[in-house]
Parts: structure tokens; C-alpha cells; sequence
């Protein structure tokens, strides 16, 4: 079981990329809430030892990716659609980020995250398609098919 | 990629959630870490306890079963289990399931060697072809030791199986329409895809093809999430075979 040094510093490191991931994927607060909770959950719990900061880093997106896609995959939480925590959210931003914010938020699961992994946490295609488990084509595809639909929706200009 | 950091920046963890999340572990802490002793004596404890309350008249405590896995192929089963994890029912929803039952026995057999038992029962082996699709369901308080025994008895690795989670709820209303509540699930969401799919049309598919049609709406509706699950283990390229999917274990 990890320390609670090592707790405090992960949660320091790492809890506002994990809300963000939870942001990407979840309706509303207490989703994201319960989804944070058991990330940091595994993490005490787990028994693995990590090679760097970067495998440490990637443990926690694709350990919070799985979380939010488990939490997903209840039918009943599922019939609502994620554009419900712009209101919540939405509030700091101007009028251009909003509507980034919604379109990014509007595209498939699998598309949202390797945008938000890319342009956000700045990790490359090679990177991202280990950390997701993917081939690397499969990753530039994916960010290729993003980013023609955020130009369609948001226009030429917005990269 | 400016437009994407300006409007996720302002997304970040509150100091209540983190407080909350730190809390919350350390309670969970104190629990993981009870020492080994203390494990042993409340487990004799316990021991002792379900002894007296099975003296004490207790056995419908064994019968009743506190958690429910509904195996579906073609044949739909589902087994409940008790608090001792031994099997204390198996019921067939479909005419498939009914044959397969009556050839082997499940009951008061550990859940894990139930389903072994099973799938490698003669009738019932004949339908996990390779074009078939075998789907465990579970509902219980706690989801993640049952998928994990399902995992661990091989049975997941070796057929390829899909492992999903269910509740109560779905379960009544699924036996309402006389169906396995691993299929009805599909059935649900199957029709979050196609309005006009009915529960009567689900009850003369398998789940294989189920699932295909699943598989079909979510290829001709891009708006649709296409989760994947990804390894969690994985890193350096291992990628993992393919895998189900659980809820929460808190």
C-alpha cells in the first residue's frame, strides 16, 4: 500500500490532469467525484512499482480512462450526454473556448481522448498509442478525424 | 491547440475534492491495513458466528444468494450465489439453457468450478463456436471479485468471453420478460441504438447477434461513444487481450 507522502504528492501531481480526463468523459460532479475517488483508490492500492515520473503519469491516464469508461458503460448513467457539465463548468470561459469546449466534448469517447491527451498534455502520437494500447496509425487517424470534425464545426481557423 | 488549452486550463481538481478523495483514503487505508492477526481472528470469528447461525436454523442463509451471473451464448443461464460463493441456483431462460441444465449439475459447487463445469459440459460446449459470442453479467455488491474469479478460472481468457455488470433493477424487469438479464442488458442497449428493436425481437437472437447489431448502429452513428477498455497494465507496447468491463468496486 503506498505511503501517505506518496498519496499527498500524486494527488498534488496528478489531480487536476485525472479531473480533467473525468471532465472529457462524465456528466456532472459527483460522477466525476466518485470516478476521482477510485483512481486514487487503485493507486493506493496498487502494488506495482514505476519505472519514472512519465510511467507514473501514464498509469494515471489510462487508469483514469478505464475508470471513466467502466463508469460509462452503466446503461443508466450513460442515457445522459456530457455537454451537462458545460453549465457548470462553462462559466469561467469566454464565448471561443465555450464552444471549443463543446465541440471537443461532442466528439466520440476515443476521439475526445486522444485530443485531449495530444493538444493538452502535449504527448505525442508514439506516446499516446502506448499509453492507450493502440498502433500508432490508429492514433494519428484518430487525431486526423478529430480535427477535421472540430474544423468543420468550429471552422479552418480554430488550429 | 491554443483553443483546446484555453478551454480545458481552467478545469482543475477543487480543494474540497481533493480533501474529500484524501479522507476518504484514509479511512480505506485503516481498513487495508488491519494486521494479519486481527484478519485471521475476525475471520474465526466470523467462522464461528455463521456456524452458530447455521446451527440456529441458518441455512436459509446459505440458500439465499447474494450475487447473480447470467452466462449467455445461446443458452441463457443464470447462477446466484450465496455469501459462501457455492452456486445455490441455475436457471435457464431459453429452451437452449433448459437442455443444458438438465446434463450438468452447478449447484453447491463454488461458483468459479461452477462455470469451468459448464462451459466444458458437452451440450453446452457445442455452442461456443468460434464465430460465438459468450457474455458474463453480473450483478452484485461486489462486482469486482466476481469478475475477477471469472477472470482468474480461465474461463474469460480461454473463449474470449465479454464481462458486464448489471443491478437488481434490470434484473427484475429483465425475468419480467422471462429473459436472462445478461441478454436484457444487451437488449438495452442495443436499443439506446434502435428505437424500434422490441424485447421480443432480442428474445429470438443470440447474443452474438445482439451485440452485431449493437456493433452496426455504432458504425453508422459516429456520435455514439466507441469505449474501449485499455490494459492497465500495459506499458512498453504489451497490449492485452480483449477484456470486459466492470463498475465500481467501492
Amino acid at each position: 500500500m503506498k505511503s501517505e507522502d506518496d498519496l499527498n504528492r500524486v494527488m498534488n501531481e496528478y489531480a487536476d490532469m485525472v479531473r480533467r480526463i473525468c471532465f472529457v468523459h462524465l456528466k456532472d460532479r459527483h460522477d466525476t467525484e466518485d470516478v476521482f475517488q477510485d483512481v486514487y483508490m487503485k493507486y493506493l492500492l496498487y502494488k506495482g512499482v514505476f519505472e519514472n515520473d512519465e510511467h507514473e503519469k501514464a498509469w494515471f491516464v489510462r487508469v483514469t480512462i478505464n475508470a471513466c469508461t467502466d463508469w460509462l458503460r452503466n446503461l443508466s448513467r450513460r442515457k445522459c450526454l456530457p455537454l451537462d457539465v458545460i453549465a457548470e463548468e462553462g462559466e469561467a470561459l469566454d464565448d471561443t473556448a465555450g464552444q471549443v469546449m463543446e465541440e471537443v466534448l461532442k466528439l466520440p469517447e476515443k476521439y475526445r481522448n486522444v485530443v485531449y491527451l495530444f493538444y493538452y498534455e502535449g504527448y505525442t502520437a508514439v506516446e499516446i498509442a502506448r499509453i492507450l494500447g493502440k498502433k500508432e496509425n490508429t492514433i494519428y487517424t484518430w487525431l486526423s478525424r478529430a480535427k477535421d470534425r472540430l474544423r468543420e464545426r468550429l471552422g479552418g481557423e480554430w488550429t | 491547440m491554443n483553443a483546446i488549452m484555453d478551454s480545458m486550463k481552467e478545469i482543475r481538481a477543487s480543494e474540497e475534492l481533493k480533501a474529500s478523495t484524501l479522507q476518504y483514503l484514509s479511512g480505506q487505508r485503516k481498513v487495508h491495513s488491519i494486521p494479519v492477526t486481527r484478519h485471521v481472528l475476525r475471520y474465526a470469528l466470523i467462522a464461528v458466528c455463521l456456524l452458530m447461525a447455521l446451527g440456529l436454523g441458518g441455512y436459509s442463509v446459505y440458500r439465499k444468494p447474494v450475487s447473480y451471473i447470467s452466462i449467455d451464448i445461446n443458452p441463457s443461464i443464470e447462477l446466484g450465489i450465496n455469501r459462501f460463493e457455492r452456486v445455490v441456483s441455475a436457471d435457464a431462460y431459453n429452451e437452449d439453457g433448459q437442455n443444458v441444465l438438465k446434463g450438468v449439475t452447478l449447484k453447491h459447487v463454488p461458483y468459479g468450478k461452477a462455470i469451468d463445469r459448464l462451459l466444458a459440459d458437452e451440450a453446452y460446449s457445442g455452442y461456443l463456436t468460434a464465430d460465438s459470442v459468450l457474455v458474463f453479467t453480473v450483478v452484485s455488491d461486489r462486482p469486482d471479485t466476481v469478475i475477477k474469479e471469472i477472470n482468474e478460472s480461465g474461463t474469460g481468457h480461454a473463449y474470449n468471453a465479454q464481462i458486464y455488470t448489471s443491478d437488481e433493477f434490470c434484473m427484475e424487469e429483465a425475468h419480467q420478460y422471462d429473459m436472462s438479464f445478461g441478454k436484457y442488458r444487451a437488449y438495452q442497449e442495443l436499443s439506446l441504438y434502435d428505437e424500434n428493436v422490441t424485447v421480443e425481437d432480442c428474445h429470438g437472437m443470440t447474443i452474438g447477434e445482439i451485440q452485431d447489431r449493437i456493433e452496426g448502429c455504432k458504425h453508422h452513428r459516429w456520435s455514439e461513444d466507441d469505449v474501449q477498455q485499455i490494459p492497465e497494465n500495459n506499458w512498453g507496447g504489451h497490449h492485452g487481450g480483449r477484456r470486459g468491463h466492470h463498475g465500481r468496486y467501492r
